[in-house]
């Protein structure tokens, strides 16, 4: 649109500067029509001040004049050769003008021979007269239509120019309409954007809110749990003093009833003088008495022994949530030097099994102490105490960097997991293969819950029979996050 | 232990009061054992029924305290005796199942004499409750404050 406009500007401009033009050209030809009279007018003076004075200065500028007519006319039609009118009156003029010089010519002729009364003759028998009316007239005829064709073309170059005017006004206002409507535009397109961007922050700060809130929430409900758990267990261990107590109290009375049987078998039998003696009264019981006793003796052996497994739980479990509750602090720590003394505390174990523990280099981590004490004793300890009876263990400690992790590999020459027991391992109270080892299913389950605290995981690659890999995977700066803060 | 020191047991538990008071006896200790089984009844029993501990400030006691009440926390209680002017002085042994080192540590704070945790093991538990029963039976009980 603005090009076209553009464009027709420029071609207005262009056709007023050529109107213009046109107009300069008819005022040039006009002039010209004007000098070529003029030089006629001269040509004739000056051959008449030669005839009345004879004098060389005359005749030079009758010369001069009287060459540069036809060269004059020649001129005017090439110059307004573009108008036939024009054209025949040239051709009309020429006539008799040659006539006029022609007589010119003759009076000079006349000068020359001294002659200057037949000269003076000459040039008043002629009828000079009607030559020059003629040159008048068709010289007024030539200027008249110079004068129309000037009314004409300035009239076309101003309406041009009005034009011009009118498009370049017109392409003005539109520019400036354009310019509003973009600025306009922008204006809207900006707000929009303001608008989007504000209902985009508000989006965030919602999300954010809504993140916190249920961070805030899940951070609840764990507390809870971890409460319920502490509270739970601690409740259970009420009743289990009650039932150890009386167990052990209903064992005393055991021992006072088959004391009692006892001797009233003796008095039955013998005199009553040896009752006192403890082992005769559990001599003295019959046989079937005896059977009696080791029934009642087992039955309370085994809720003794329940309870003692049962306590172990609670504490293991009343131990979980303590941990659970235990805020990490994380500095910088030497891992090799760390297992390292893990290794020296089980070294007796270790030259018990005739297992040999290497440690190779491996990555410093910024972490929580403890948790990591915890978490390699744990699994360097499974790796002792499920080696493969009869042959040497090994167990190596491997470390590698990944992408801002450590990676920690536990491996052994052990007895191995079955892959269907990989996951079962990790959950609490859950034990896997042959059950000679003392435990309560609660190390791994514990090494699991910190990794994953410290913001890591771990993983076994393992099958019966070829050993175990043990892999922790944690990062190598790890800061108290907010799953580490308290609320 | 002089006769006139009152044991105040304050044990919702049954079966373990009826535990403690066996091993305390046959540790050969024969003072009067009073037992509660709930915070209410023992604050009512300790500050009398206007609440200011007036009624046992001539009496020598001893309190044997749960922290686990149904009704309410074994802490509060402590906390209660050990303002009022008048029993502030009686010592309070802490028999508990809790082993919470923060409840240890906020139990000593509040003025309790000895805090002991109640084992499962039934030797321990008897064992320790004997020893305690040794305890009461040398320690001296601050006279009647006048």
């Amino acid at each position: 649109m603005l090009v076209a406009i553009s464009a027709l500007s420029v071609l207005l401009v262009d056709r007023a500067r050529e109107d213009n033009d046109w107009v300069v050209h008819t005022v040039e030809v006009e002039n010209d029509i004007s000098t070529l009279q003029l030089r006629i007018r001269t040509t004739e003076s000056a051959a008449r001040g030669y005839l009345l004075t004879e004098e060389q200065r005359f005749l030079d500028e009758y010369l001069d004049a009287s060459s540069k007519v036809h060269s004059g006319i020649d001129a005017l039609i090439k110059l307004s050769g573009d108008n036939p009118t024009q054209i025949r009156n040239f051709n009309e003029i020429r006539e008799p003008v040659q006539a006029r010089l022609d007589e010119f010519e003759k009076a000079i002729g006349f000068a020359r021979r001294r002659d200057t009364a037949g000269g003076i003759a000459m040039l008043r028998s002629s009828d000079s007269g009607k030559a020059t009316q003629r040159i008048n007239d068709i010289a007024g005829r030539m200027r008249a239509e110079e004068e129309r064709l000037f009314m004409l073309r300035t009239q076309t170059a101003d309406r041009t120019e009005r034009l011009a005017s009118i498009v370049t006004v017109a392409g003005s206002g539109l520019v400036i309409l354009l310019a509003g409507i973009s600025i306009f535009l922008l204006r809207r397109s900006t707000r929009a954007r303001d608008a989007a961007e504000a209902q985009l922050r508000d989006a965030n700060l919602n999300l954010e809110a809504t993140v916190d809130e249920r961070t805030a929430d899940l951070r609840e409900a764990n507390n809870e749990i971890q409460r319920f758990a502490y509270i739970v267990s601690h409740d259970l261990r009420s009743p289990l003093v009650n039932i150890m107590g009386f167990t052990s109290e209903l064992e005393e009375l055991r021992t006072d009833i088959f004391r009692r049987i006892g001797a009233l078998h003796l008095a039955a039998a013998q005199s009553p003088v040896l009752v006192d003696a403890e082992n005769s009264v559990e001599a003295a019981l019959e046989t079937e008495d005896k059977q009696l006793l080791d029934n009642f003796s087992e039955a309370l052996e085994f809720i003794k022994s329940s309870i003692a497994k049962m306590d172990r739980l609670i504490s293991a479990i009343l131990n979980l949530t303590r941990e659970g509750r235990r805020e990490f602090e994380p500095v910088r720590i030497d891992t090799r030097e760390l297992i390292e003394a893990i290794v020296t505390t089980v070294a007796h174990q270790a030259s018990e099994a005739e297992a040999q523990i290497h440690i190779e280099p491996l990555p410093e981590i910024t972490s929580d102490r403890l948790a990591l004490e915890q978490i390699f004793s744990n699994l360097i300890d499974n790796a002792l105490k499920y080696l493969k009876p009869g042959v040497p263990g090994g167990i190596s400690v491997r470390g590698r960097t990944k992408l801002g992790f450590a990676i920690f590999d536990i491996s052994d020459n052990g007895r191995g997991i079955d892959p269907k027991d990989h996951q079962r391992i990790f959950d609490l109270f859950r034990r896997a293969g042959l059950q000679d080892q003392p435990g309560q299913g609660i190390g791994l389950a514990h090494v699991r819950t910190l990794v994953r605290r410290l913001g890591g995981t771990m993983s076994v690659a393992s099958e019966l029979d070829r050993g175990s890999t043990f892999t922790v995977t944690l990062p190598i700066n790890w800061n108290a996050n907010r799953r580490n803060r308290e609320p | 232990m002089s006769a006139a020191v009152t044991i105040i047991m304050i044990e919702d538990d049954e079966g373990h009061a009826r535990l403690i008071e066996r091993n305390i006896r046959r540790s050969g200790v024969n003072n009067e054992i009073v037992p509660f089984t709930s915070g209410t009844t023992a604050l009512r029993y300790l500050f009398g029924n206007d609440g200011s501990g007036l009624e046992h400030k001539g009496e020598a006691l001893l309190i044997l305290l749960d922290l686990n009440l149904p009704d309410m926390g074994g802490i509060e209680i402590l906390q209660r005796v050990k303002e009022n002017k008048h029993l502030k002085s009686t010592p309070v042994v802490v028999l508990t199942t809790t082993d919470d080192s923060h409840e240890i540590k906020r139990c000593y704070e509040l003025g309790c004499n000895v805090y002991i945790t109640k084992p499962v093991n039934y030797e321990s538990f008897a064992n320790a409750i004997r020893q305690l029963g040794l305890f009461f039976s040398v320690i001296q009980v601050p006279p009647a404050a006048t």
